[in-house]
């Protein structure tokens, strides 16, 4: 009986023109998303795999040269771009693509795309993630609003339950009259994506699972709306109420919610700004060990200890280069001062998401927008994992550099030079994301949050028909 | 089939149905008369256990239709005075709608011949209901109760606003089912359709049913003057 009264509910959604029109509208605006960040996505790899390749080859044929030079001149470590950040971007736009390594300096990954786009992108992004998590909900909104208000007016609510059917069975025929034309769009667009990403070359880490998860948590989000929707709708006895009441759910729950938990995170947790993190470093550079200066302190105190622990009386009679191991030595202090502060920066980053996940309790689309950018890995917490990989490559990099220095050069030798069997025996800079078992671990609370609102509105739901009156 | 026991309805302390007691036996079709307000619908709300009584009980088939809503419903058929369908469906997709809610599983031909039965035109089973003229809609509702097997009818005012053919053809249809045994309780405002096709008349004034007699008891002119009586 549930799926007649759902094939009637949807029979009557179908000849409206309303659904019509929205339904091909958003099914437009979703392919169309979808091509224009599939082929973004393909141009980018390749610019992509083209710049690594060319940071390779330009390390490894730098030609002969000083080690510690080699260390200076760098390389780059290049984010790889995750196949599903094709449904969600997230902050990709504005986190930077690559990151320049090189000695003494722990570099911020620079080429946002957003630096690259005109004014006109401040107007939003044409991406799946924008249709599926910003308009579906809208669009179920839109064909269920009256989903009881309308039999209340017409009348037909009474000839309905002079049937003797009972009004759970009613709503749950509702629910799946909503649920079906959702799946109508979703599934499409699944397969779609999964064609996309299975015949783009070099896919990578892309797996029909996470994307199959991606779908499941964006089912249980509409699961939500619809849930609301006729909560709303059974409330009211006018379809213009309810439809007034659930847009106002709708800019509340998408639009205020997020910002205004985001503004509440960086009152709580305020990030420094670039300058003053640079002053910070800056002012702790200095109090520490230089490696370029033997003049200062902590070098000279360096020193002493070191002619002590090998029994000699200059730098000279060192079995190394001093030089090369006063720098290494230099090297690690300012990668410590490095890690301090960036360790600093995450802790503010922990304490803003911790206030996100609380206030995701008061906005379904909260729990959702971050697990959707996780499962995409295109979320913050990807990102620094990707930047930590690549400053602990730097440092294994220029480790190496001022290690050979030190042990193939006699002190005071700047003329030692190295060739391509040193460049090339550093390996090249791979990075493997966060397992998804790690993924999911750390958003536990938002797998909770919105599988809690999936319950909470269900009761609601079973708890308004069930007391609702015929007339 | 249908019992009134001293059945009462007060809204907010104003009573809207006084505590009143009839039955209605199979076959019978009793005609509810009375103004505006005289609890007419009321009574029939209650039937339908839309409204929750404040005494008494309202019976059908011996069951009391607050403690078993749904298999009191199983039993009867309503149409209101102006029945309401999905304009976005067809008749037939709407008569095949409500029995299946009803748990009635026909074959499509049994469903046109209810259609048939209860005098819909054939070229009118396959047009959508925003179509359809009232009178089209009421034979729907007659269908409806055909598919139903309904032993029980409740009607409010089923035929105001039906020109004089239409509201013919409806008494008919009732007159037909009555032989078949159903039992009709039906509210109205037309004492000529109440005596020629009810056997039962019940007269209603301000909550209370002032008076109850058989339509053989009584011929149309006498019929006027007792309710004129009633009302003034």
């Amino acid at each position: 009986m549930i799926l007649k009264i759902a094939l009637k509910e949807l029979k009557e959604i179908v000849r409206e023109g309303r659904f019509r029109i929205t339904a091909i509208t958003l099914f437009a605006l979703l392919l169309a998303a979808l091509f224009v960040s599939k082929s973004y996505y393909t141009s980018v790899n390749a610019q992509h795999s083209e710049a690594k390749k060319n940071a390779r080859s330009e390390w490894v044929e730098q030609g002969q040269k000083n080690p510690h030079s080699a260390a200076h001149y760098g390389t780059y470590a290049f984010k790889p771009k995750y196949p599903l950040s094709l449904i969600d971007n997230g902050v990709d736009k504005y986190t930077g693509v690559s990151i320049y390594l090189e000695a003494h300096k722990r570099n911020e990954a620079q080429y946002a795309a957003a630096q690259d786009q005109t004014a006109l992108s401040r107007f939003g992004d044409l991406t799946p993630d924008f249709v599926l998590i910003f308009i579906v909900p809208l669009f179920i909104i839109l064909i269920g609003f009256n989903a009881f208000t309308r039999e209340r007016e017409s009348g037909t609510l009474r000839l309905l339950k002079s049937q003797g059917v009972s009004t759970w069975k009613l709503t749950m025929g509702k629910w799946l009259g909503l649920f079906l034309p959702v799946l109508l769009i979703a599934i499409p667009v699944y397969v779609l994506a999964a064609l996309f990403l299975a015949n783009i070359k070099d896919y990578g880490q892309f797996s029909l699972w996470a994307l199959t998860l991606l779908f499941g948590v964006y089912l249980i989000y509409y699961a939500v709306f619809i849930n609301i929707t006729l909560f709303v709708s059974s409330l009211f006895k006018k379809s213009n109420v309810a439809f007034v009441t659930l847009l106002g759910i709708w800019m509340v729950s998408c639009l205020a919610m997020p910002k205004i938990s985001t503004a509440i995170a960086d009152k709580l947790y305020p990030y420094p700004t670039q300058v003053e993190f640079e002053e910070q470093i800056a002012v702790d550079k200095k109090k520490g060990l230089d490696g370029h200066n033997p003049w200062n302190t902590e070098a000279k105190k360096l020193e002493e200890e070191t002619l002590k622990k090998y029994g000699v009386d200059s730098v000279q009679q060192l079995p190394f280069n001093w030089d090369g191991f006063l720098m290494q030595e230099g090297e690690k202090h300012t990668a410590d001062i490095y890690f301090k502060h960036y360790q600093l920066l995450k802790d503010t980053y922990v304490n803003q998401t911790n206030v996100y996940r609380s206030t995701a309790a008061l906005s379904p689309f909260l729990p959702t927008r971050f697990l959707s950018m996780a499962i995409c890995r295109t979320d913050y917490t990807s990102h620094w994992d990707f930047a930590n990989a690549a400053e602990n490559y730097r440092i294994e990099l220029v480790g190496k550099m001022n290690g050979d220095m030190a042990a193939n050069s006699k002190y005071g030798d700047w003329d030692y030079l190295a060739d391509d069997k040193l460049w090339s025996s550093v390996p090249d800079f791979q990075y493997e994301p966060a397992s998804y078992t790690t993924v999911i671990r750390q958003n536990t609370s938002n797998l909770i949050t919105l599988l809690a609102w999936l319950l909470l509105s269900f009761a609601a739901l079973y708890g308004a028909v069930t007391k609702m009156k015929t007339i | 089939m249908l019992e009134a026991k001293q059945l009462s309805k007060t809204y907010q302390g104003k009573e809207a149905l006084k505590p009143t007691s009839f039955t209605v036996n199979k076959g019978d079709i009793f005609c509810l008369l009375g103004a505006n307000g005289a609890g007419k619908t009321t009574t029939i709300n209650l039937f339908l256990n839309f409204i929750q009584p404040s005494g008494g009980q309202a019976l059908i088939g011996g069951k009391d239709v607050v403690k078993e809503p749904i298999e009191t419903k199983k039993l009867l058929t309503y149409i209101p005075e102006n029945l309401m369908l999905y304009p976005n469906l067809t008749g037939l997709e709407n008569l095949e709608y409500f029995s299946g809610l009803a748990s009635k599983k026909y074959p499509k031909e049994e469903f046109l011949k209810f259609l048939t039965e209860a005098g819909l035109q054939a070229e009118a089973h396959d047009k959508r209901i925003s179509t359809y003229s009232k009178g089209m809609r009421q034979k729907v509702g007659i269908a409806l109760a055909l598919a139903k097997d309904a032993q029980v009818l409740l009607l409010d005012e089923p035929t105001s606003g039906l020109d004089p053919k239409a509201s013919n053809e409806f008494s008919e249809l009732l007159t037909k089912l009555s032989k078949k045994g159903v039992a009709t309780l039906m509210a109205t405002h037309d004492l000529f359709r109440a005596k020629e096709t009810g056997t039962h008349i019940g007269m209603m004034r301000e909550g209370s049913l002032v008076e109850q007699l058989t339509t053989d008891q009584i011929n149309h002119t006498d019929l006027e003057k007792l309710y004129l009586k009633h009302m003034n």
